[in-house]
């Protein structure tokens, strides 16, 4: 059986996996070394340190679902597998990064709103955005063929994105409070002294792991078409003979 | 358009012989209401006046998923489906046909719902009734867009009735909001709030051209 974490694996060979697992080993240190040794902040405590992972897992996520969207549209343009295999990979990643990110955000917000969830926009969106996506998953896990799943998925994946503005507009209008801290902005110097580097180095760790991820789980659709015609390859073969 | 024509008149035509789909949505639906009257029982307290346009609103949710199930299966049956598909037109104009028809569906039996919703729950639509059945169009037609859409691609999946909910619901959120508010808002005696029916229109828009523009792809085998 094939095994993605072997180091003499086809997957584990290719170029891009290489680069990016070696992008993801040097940056994990620097970034655990840097959220050790940055301040902790006065007024949230400790707890505060989940900003170094949480909003760059968000951009993580929110990354795979809109390669999702762009493979898929590629693929009904093209029609060439290799889009849907990228379009799979970017979706089970970003479902990967959105229930870590759904999973961090309340440990924040126990600790400093003293609630584990609240129907803010952002939550919200983000929430109703991982149901679209893990529908997405079930609609090609349910689907037979490997063309029709794609197909459909692919039509799936870019109404899934479609429809974020609509909820985003729908959710305010309904009154959803802005309870989540804003956006970071590079120019605002939000971040205490300090603080800045172990976020940056977060961006940069999620991102190298979305890559190696999104790497090794596209070449495993390789790895697995390819089984898949060598099997269907022999069993011509055996149907001749016979 | 005659191609639409033809796909809503044969849909309208198969349900008044049968009255399979429009029955079964139509005692889900009062089923729901039900039940639901059976687990909050009408008060007279202003949180559980503000829930009733939710209530309302799932219950036709429910019935509409229901109904958009059937919407593609009758297809199935002599492989009508492969027909469809190969009818040397628009296919964009079949959906819109398939859609119509289960809008008119939905449409009958949001009427009856209203009914049984208002004498469970002592709600008065009569002073409302116009620009009621106005949000309750929009709002139907959101549904049966996603829902057509999504019940052609369910239709084809090993999960079938389980898969167009988990396809479809997440996708309704700007059209269900939209329309409680609306909802909302008329039963307190207020204005239609000019907010709630952009976002109905806005999405009822955006859903159509999408779902009209992918349908091609959905039937292309």
């Amino acid at each position: 059986m094939l095994n993605v974490f072997d180091a003499t694996s086809p997957i584990a060979r290719a170029p891009a996996a290489r680069l990016t697992s070696v992008l993801c080993i040097g940056l994990f240190p620097a970034w655990a070394f840097a959220v050790f040794n940055a301040p902790i902040d006065s007024f949230q405590g400790v707890i505060q340190k989940i900003l170094y992972i949480h909003p760059p897992l968000a951009f993580g996520a929110y990354l795979g679902f809109i390669c999702t969207a762009l493979f898929g549209a590629l693929y009904l343009w093209k029609r060439e597998p290799r889009f849907d295999h990228w379009a799979l990979s970017a979706a089970e990643v970003g479902v990967l990064l959105c229930t870590l990110m759904l999973l961090t955000g309340p440990i924040w917000g126990k600790g400093t709103w003293g609630r584990w969830w609240t129907w803010d926009l952002r939550l919200t969106l983000t929430l109703l955005l991982y149901f679209v996506y893990v529908s997405y998953l079930l609609l090609r896990a349910f689907s037979e063929g490997s063309e029709r799943a794609a197909r459909f998925a692919a039509l799936y994946g870019i109404l899934g994105l479609v429809v974020v503005p609509l909820n985003r507009f729908a959710i305010e209008l309904s009154g959803g409070r802005a309870l989540h801290p804003a956006n970071l902005n590079p120019g605002d110097d939000q971040l205490g002294a300090g603080m800045t580097s172990p976020f940056v180095l977060g961006v940069l760790l999620v991102f190298a792991c979305f890559a190696w991820l999104l790497v090794r789980r596209y070449e495993l659709c390789r790895l697995r078409e390819a089984v898949l015609l060598q099997e269907a390859e022999s069993e011509r073969e055996d149907a001749w003979a016979t | 358009m005659n191609v639409l024509r033809a796909v809503l008149w044969k849909d309208l035509l198969i349900e008044w012989r049968s009255r399979e789909r429009s029955v079964a949505m139509l005692v889900f639906a009062l089923l729901v209401v039900v039940i639901l009257y059976l687990a909050a029982p009408p008060a007279d307290t202003p949180e559980a006046r503000a829930a009733l346009p939710g209530m309302l609103w799932v219950a036709y949710i429910f019935a509409a998923v229901l109904g958009l199930n059937r919407a593609f299966a009758l297809e199935l049956d002599e492989d009508a489906l492969t027909g469809l598909a190969l009818a040397p037109a628009d296919r964009g104009f079949i959906f819109l046909g398939k859609t119509l028809a289960s809008f008119v569906l939905l449409l009958g039996v949001q009427a009856v719902t209203a009914l049984a919703f208002g004498l469970a729950f002592g709600v008065n639509f009569a002073p409302v009734a116009l620009p009621f059945a106005g949000v309750a169009a929009l709002g139907a037609l959101g549904i049966c867009v996603v829902g057509t859409f999504c019940s052609a691609m369910a239709i084809r999946t090993r999960y079938r009735e389980a898969m167009l909910p988990l396809l479809m619901l997440p996708l309704l959120l700007p059209i269900l909001l939209g329309a409680v508010r609306a909802t909302d808002a008329l039963l307190n005696g207020e204005a239609l709030p000019g907010l709630a029916l952009q976002l109905l229109l806005v999405s009822d828009g955006v859903f159509t051209i999408v779902c009209y523009l992918g349908f091609d792809a959905v039937l292309d085998e």
